[in-house]
């Protein structure tokens, strides 16, 4: 294949030169073709489905939350009819980033949604993908700086749900649960990651302003990982012992360990429990009301939601239905409606989780739109502001 | 080699280390009296227990100079298995002790292959056993397939490692009836005599006509079945199955053996070591929690202490070693 180093690699021949000749070559070569002749010619032309693909990238296959991020995807493809690859990260952004690169080389049209395993990982994928004239949205971790406008349509947007939201959720069941008075732990995820710090803040933040008689006994970050927030709440059972009324975990994994540890001290039923994400074993929890009713508040939202929205709004970038450098800056850095959940409201929930919710909510979404479907609606323009 | 100059060696090595664990045990007592509570006493014993019955399996092939990386990937398989056959939340038949057979069953079987594949095809221990976690994550991970978190929904199962049989966890009598065995194994055994001479001379073991093929096959096949018991005991605690159960184990029971004094080129070690160097990280998480040192300083504070630790253990060792020069 010739290429332009070996042309310039000539003494006799600068690169300008070159750069002229293969100039030249290319336009007789398209006009010979008959091709358009114009750039916003070719970008205008739909993309056959058969060109397209649609990418779900997660972080392990294992998590319950991932597993609904593919469930989502797989709704998605159906009712498209474009087939679907998903990228198992492993927990690892190298295996991440590599695989991705592995589908862009594939020739399709990329469609793709990443629940990135770092927030680091996010320009590179993205850069990635704009080479490749595919079309990202990312999901949950990405710099503050990197913002969709300033690189262009193929980073279509940033998506999330708020963390600060989700803490203040726990802040007022624990609060109300405890009436205001007494001492909590908190069990915060990876403690580098957004997610994390943002959940925390709120947490932390709202017992602050309307519950300043609560006590933080203590922090202890568990990597979301619910063996770690078992050995965790273990350590802190020995510290602490029933000084501790109240545990905050920034994720429902991180509370199933730490559930298991009060239970076999005995102590389940003199502990309230809030957390994120509602898993199904959590919702049986609290319909059960295992221990003295000791889930006392969660948070709604579904991976299946994510995935979906989140491609669904590079799909309508690929076909030209969006022009994202177009929409308003909530669309492009998008923050989404969660739920509080008690056990008084639970029930709302449950048919979310019913075997076709998935289809159910992509049909919907395919009806109203990537940013009007309950109960994961648009709600504001991201970054997502930390509480003072 | 005499056995009971081996198993001295092992008590020997030893010694230096009960006064290291003796001196965090004080330190940490001064700093929160609760360190030294009955309380903590028998939590860190449920936490040591895992990793206990693992670091017995790891030594067996560290001893030989081999190395086994596939601990995490076979306590996620054995512990979904053990989980899915036992009374859970999917629902499904409780095959009751079978569970357990199958579980460690697969372990071990995952363990002979390792030992089979290194040994026969010769490929290096590192690489095989690197196959053997994937394979063993992947198996853990169709089980787990896309439906319901398998919770324990027996109370009595999933309370068994914390409850007390004479004053001491369930699970730490079962991780010290295995490390016993482990250390009569290396003592008293010929297979324990084999594996040392293997990592002491391989060479040399082959010609003094040391069965060295079943003897690496066999101690693989232990790690593996070891592994798989741990994972059904990881499953329990947690009360819960998932692929990802043994996370962070491996770089627990390694550093745990090595930094105790089991050499990683083989032939030099033992099983108390082994068991002392898994307090010894076991004591100091907990002892930093419990001292209240901030999370953003508990990994520098116990690489701090782990290191000052080792230094003063190895130092006599050194001093002698010059003096013999």
């Amino acid at each position: 294949m010739l290429n332009l180093d070996q042309i310039a690699g000539s003494p006799a021949l600068s690169a300008n030169t070159a750069r002229k000749w293969m100039g030249t070559a290319a336009t007789a070569l398209v006009v010979c073709l008959g091709a358009p002749t114009t750039a916003s010619a070719q970008a205008k032309t739909p993309i056959a489905k058969e060109n397209m693909v649609l990418v779900a990238s997660v972080i392990n296959t294992t998590n319950p939350y991932m597993i609904s991020n593919i469930e989502g995807a797989k709704a998605l493809s159906a009712k498209l009819g474009i087939p679907l690859e998903i990228v198992n990260s492993n927990g690892s952004s190298q295996t991440e980033i590599s695989k991705i690169q592995a589908i862009l080389a594939g020739g399709k049209t990329v469609i793709m949604f990443v629940n990135t395993v770092a927030s680091s990982d996010a320009p590179t994928i993205v850069d990635a993908v704009k080479q490749a004239k595919g079309y990202v949205t990312i999901w949950w971790n990405n710099p503050a700086e990197h913002s969709p406008k300033d690189v262009g349509d193929n980073f279509v947007a940033y998506q999330k749900i708020p963390g600060v939201l989700s803490g203040r959720c726990g802040a007022d069941a624990i609060g109300n649960a405890l009436g205001g008075k007494g001492n909590v732990v908190m069990l915060p995820g990876v403690q580098d990651s957004t997610t994390s710090k943002t959940r925390v803040a709120g947490f932390t933040a709202q017992l602050k302003e309307k519950f300043p008689d609560i006590k933080i006994l203590e922090s202890r970050p568990s990597n979301w990982d619910p063996q770690l927030g078992n050995r965790n709440a273990k350590d802190l059972i020995v510290k602490y012992g029933d000084k501790i009324n109240g545990v905050w975990s920034a994720d429902d994994g991180m509370q199933i360990g730490a559930m298991q540890a009060f239970e076999n001290a005995g102590l389940l039923n003199k502990v309230k429990f809030a957390s994120d994400g509602l898993y199904p074993e959590t919702l049986a929890d609290l319909k059960s009301g295992r221990g003295d009713k000791a889930i006392v508040g969660e948070t709604f939202h579904r991976g299946y939601m994510a995935s979906a929205v989140g491609l669904y709004t590079a799909y309508l970038t690929a076909t030209g239905k969006i022009t994202p450098s177009e929409l308003p800056k909530e669309k492009r850095e998008s923050l989404f409606e969660l739920s509080c959940v008690t056990p008084d409201n639970y029930q709302q929930y449950t048919k979310y989780d019913e075997p076709d919710a998935a289809a159910k909510f992509v049909d919907a979404m395919i009806e109203k739109g990537p940013w009007d479907t309950s109960p994961m609606k648009l709600i504001g323009a991201g970054p997502e502001e930390m509480p003072k | 080699m005499d056995k009971r100059k081996l198993l001295h060696g092992d008590w020997q090595g030893a010694t230096s280390w009960v006064v290291i664990l003796a001196l965090v045990i004080i330190v940490f007592s001064f700093i929160n009296p609760r360190f030294a509570s009955i309380e903590n006493l028998r939590n860190v014993l449920v936490q040591a227990s895992v990793p206990l019955m693992l670091v017995v399996g790891a030594t067996l092939v560290i001893l030989m100079g081999s190395i086994d990386l596939s601990v995490q990937g076979i306590m996620g398989a054995a512990g979904m298995v053990w989980i899915l056959m036992s009374p859970n939340a999917r629902g499904g038949i409780d095959y009751g002790a079978w569970a357990w057979v199958v579980a460690t069953g697969i372990g071990l079987i995952l363990g002979l292959l390792s030992g089979v594949i290194h040994t026969l095809f010769r490929v290096p221990s590192f690489v095989v056993t690197l196959g053997t976690w994937n394979v063993g994550v992947g198996l853990a991970t169709i089980l787990y397939g896309d439906s319901l978190l398998p919770s324990l929904t027996s109370e009595a199962l999933s309370q068994w490692p914390t409850r007390l049989t004479l004053g001491l966890p369930n699970s730490f009598w079962l991780a010290s009836i295995v490390v016993l065995a482990g250390i009569l194994l290396i003592g008293f055994t010929q297979l324990g005599r084999g594996i040392l001479a293997i990592g002491n001379n391989e060479p040399l073991a082959v010609v003094n006509g040391v069965p060295v093929i079943p003897i690496k096959i066999a101690a693989f096949g232990i790690a593996g079945l070891l592994s798989g018991f741990a994972g059904i005991l990881a499953t329990m605690q947690l009360g819960s199955g998932a692929p990802g159960v043994g996370a962070g184990q491996l770089f627990t029971v390694i550093p745990a053996a090595v930094i105790a004094g089991t050499a990683l080129s083989g032939g030099e070690g033992g099983m108390v070591r082994s068991a002392l160097g898994v307090f010894l990280l076991i004591l100091l998480n907990n002892g930093l929690v419990l001292a209240g040192v901030d999370p953003n300083y508990q990994s520098g504070v116990f690489g701090a202490i782990l290191v000052i630790a080792i230094v003063a253990v190895d130092w006599p060792q050194r001093d002698r070693l010059r003096v013999a020069k």
